[in-house]
């Protein structure tokens, strides 16, 4: 594992340390000026401070700059994404175009996609949603139903996605669905398409989380007309184009950051002479966090393409999928053991109407834990994707 | 930092190439096994001792083997997956004390002490020093030639090279069968050349920090060993009619030990690194401690529970790295105590300064 990082070299350089400076004068300056105070659980999606980030040239900063990137490197897109987790920022406007839907357009779109999409999303003006799951596609994502049928000049879409975050907000959204029948081979026939989320056919319907949010949707694709010109890549790719990134995906401080607040405002609860079992478990945690960041540093500046690449995607010649997925895997639960250290050293009944900020985080983030385990792939799914990587084929 | 910063230097592969198969070559079940009854291994001292292993991080100056402490901490993390039977930690840890002291390093095997922050005391008397302290469980004494102690002078720690024959020594085991050997300095006395003041840097906490960073390191080769076995097990053994890797239950298991070895591969050479720059080396140390014990905690039950009852018997490689782990937990702090120590600085120094504490490095 990481064998090919050499971690004792691993530092942040003074141009890095710079942005962490700026980021944090930002986040200070912007939470006063909108009056914004973050909860925890789910980022949320505020189109008014997205603006502003972009204002700041940190939506897209890796992206070449004749698409509104910045051509910064994979480790200042680190700084910033962890800044922001850090405070609990609303990144959720920006989230899935900055991680996602961007780096595959570069890798993978048509000039006049690129043209089209990626400078709107570094500008904060252009939101996108991500169409994978459906009512019998899980983890088993290869099963999607969602089905495009050759018309002239395009292809009408008919099928149901679900856990579609932010929808209901978004400009549009990645569709995987079947462009061919299942043939034998589940992962071939199936295509990336764009839809826009305003197109006659479309209907958004909100799905609640048990706290009574509304993020999660389903999204209904009732022959839905999409232009040849939104297919992403090839035809009957789709999969290997929807798995073929998810080493950033899984192993970035969103993976082990999303309850740190509440770390923060345990130990202002704790104050500067915490007992001897809170002093044992801060410095637990703290030990954990630090080791996961580690981790995580090391596969985004391992996986940075370098100044001369033509995408700004991930260097496609580095396979840290494994070392991706142990770290979501152990960053999901470093999630909990903020939470559960939380709970039993103050002993709090939770309420979400807390007017205590440390109370409310608290109970924000127990009513979301679950979710953290799922997305993404789930805990199990990627412990056997691990597991075969371990053992190889066996019979 | 740019890609080739983080990727190995031609040396660093070179030295983690011919270390690897240094030990890989030499250390087998028959010189573990021998070990266990003899404390270590002679044969393979002098082996590593040619080719200069115990003097890297040292500088050539002062009679090293030159390269970075980063290099060292390369060299320990493979001589820990093999379980290396000899004090080759020890020995650049004694070694780093007298070169930055300005001491000649003698050749042969070395050690630290004290280990346990025990108060020797030291009198200069003529042409000579006086040693005298009890000191608890010293690895490698009763094997090392000479003790590097970290003794109170008059004006201040001074450090001492004492020849071992001099001490009394009351033999000792740890876990793994290591030598940890509890010593009486009744009045040595060490000729003056042999001692100076300590230098900057060179005390009892830093001697603690860097016998943690040490054990963390070889904690993270153990445990990749460790995996390999389990690893090769589940692939070799068949139950109910198949490979026993083949269940999910126990890929499972093999997928969560991963992440435990590569925190600690990560933690371990992530805090030598630290040392290194001496940039925030308490906190970076004080994790890495943390978080390998806590892989070896996890890592050496899973190793156990995926092999069955053939792992736990004596004529079964395994033994040699879970009883490693669970002894070099314990060794210069364990999980508990360095967690203790961190959580109350960091709360002292208040909740606004834990994430730029986190990310200081």
């Amino acid at each position: 594992m990481f064998d090919q990082v050499d971690f004792s070299a691993l530092e942040l350089p003074a141009s890095a340390r710079a942005l962490q400076r700026e980021v944090r004068e930002f986040l200070c300056a912007e939470f006063a000026a909108l009056d914004f105070k973050p909860r925890l659980g789910h980022t949320e999606f505020h189109a008014e401070f997205t603006r502003r980030v972009a204002a700041r040239g940190w939506i897209g900063m890796t992206w070449p700059t004749r698409y509104g990137g910045q051509e910064r490197s994979y480790l200042d897109r680190f700084v910033v994404t962890e800044e922001m987790l850090a405070v609990g920022a609303p990144c959720a406007a920006h989230w899935f175009a900055d991680r996602q839907t961007g780096p595959s357009l570069l890798r993978y779109g048509t000039e006049e996609q690129k043209q089209r999409y990626l400078p709107a999303i570094t500008r904060g003006e252009c939101f996108f949603a991500l169409g994978m799951s459906e009512p019998n596609s899980g983890s088993d994502l290869a099963s999607v139903k969602t089905r495009a049928e050759r018309v002239p000049n395009g292809w009408r879409v008919t099928g149901q996605k679900v856990w579609t975050s932010w929808a209901h907000k978004a400009h549009a959204f990645f569709v995987l669905c079947r462009t061919a029948p299942d043939a034998g081979n589940r992962h071939d026939g199936l295509s990336q398409l764009i839809v826009e989320l305003d197109a006659p056919g479309v209907t958004v319907r909100p799905i609640r989380f048990m706290n009574g949010h509304h993020h999660f949707n389903e999204v209904f694709l009732d022959n839905v007309f999409v232009p040849d010109a939104r297919v992403v890549g090839e035809v009957g790719q789709g999969w290997k184009q929807v798995t073929s990134e998810l080493a950033l995906e899984r192993s970035g401080p969103e993976r082990y950051m999303t309850t740190f607040p509440l770390f923060t405002e345990l130990m202002r609860r704790l104050g500067s002479t915490p007992d001897t079992r809170a002093a044992e478990a801060i410095g637990k945690l703290a030990a954990r966090m630090w080791s996961l960041r580690r981790m995580s540093i090391a596969i985004a500046i391992t996986l940075d393409p370098g100044p001369d690449s033509e995408h700004g995607t991930p260097k496609a010649t580095v396979d840290l999928a494994t070392e991706a997925a142990l770290v979501k895997d152990m960053g999901t639960f470093y999630e909990r053991e903020i939470i559960d250290a939380a709970r039993l050293l103050a002993t709090v009944e939770p309420t979400p109407e807390a007017s205590d900020t440390f109370e409310r985080y608290l109970a924000e983030t127990i009513v979301c834990a679950p979710v953290a385990t799922i997305r993404g792939g789930t805990t199990q799914v990627l412990r056997s994707l691990i597991a075969r990587k371990l053992l190889g084929p066996l019979k | 930092m740019n890609d080739r910063s983080t990727q190995m230097s031609d040396v660093r592969a070179m030295l983690v190439e011919s270390a690897t198969r240094l030990f890989g070559d030499q250390v087998d079940a028959k010189m573990l096994d021998a070990a266990k009854r003899d404390g270590w291994s002679p044969a393979l001292w002098k082996i590593v001792e040619d080719a200069q292993l115990p003097l890297v991080s040292i500088a050539e100056e002062a009679g090293g083997a030159g390269g970075s402490l980063s290099d060292l901490a390369a060299v320990l993390r493979i001589a820990g997956r093999y379980g290396a039977p000899i004090p080759l930690a020890e020995t650049a840890l004694a070694g780093w004390m007298l070169a930055s002291s300005g001491l000649k390093i003698p050749a042969g095997p070395l050690t630290l002490a004290p280990v346990h922050g025990e108060k020797i005391t030291a009198r200069k008397n003529g042409a000579r020093w006086n040693l005298s302290g009890t000191m608890q469980r010293v690895p490698f004494a009763r094997i090392a030639g000479h003790l590097v102690v970290l003794a109170a002078g008059p004006d201040g720690d001074i450090v001492a090279c004492v020849d071992a024959a001099h001490c009394k020594i009351t033999p000792g085991r740890n876990l793994a069968s290591e030598p940890r050997d509890d010593i009486v300095l009744d009045n040595v006395a060490v000729a003056t050349g042999l001692v100076a003041p300590a230098a900057d840097g060179v005390n009892h906490f830093t001697l603690r920090e860097r016998g943690a960073l040490m054990r963390a390191l070889a904690m993270a080769g153990a445990l990749e060993r460790a995996l390999e076995l389990a690893v090769r097990y589940a692939t070799e053994r068949s139950q109910f009619g198949r490979k026993i890797g083949q269940f999910q239950a126990i890929q499972q298991e093999l997928a969560r030990f991963a992440g435990e070895v590569a925190a600690a591969v990560a933690a371990a050479l992530s805090a030598a690194g630290a040392v290194e720059r001496a940039q925030n080396a308490t906190f970076a140390v004080a994790s890495a401690k943390i978080r390998t014990a806590q892989a070896a905690q996890e890592g050496a039950l899973i190793a156990h529970q995926v092999h069955g009852a053939i792992g736990v018997t004596d004529e079964y490689a395994l033994h040699h790295t879970t009883l490693r782990l669970w002894a070099w937990r314990e060794e210069f702090g364990n999980e508990a105590a360095w967690a203790i120590e961190l959580g109350r600085a960091m709360c002292a120094a208040g909740a606004d300064r834990l994430w730029p504490a986190l990310t200081s490095d």
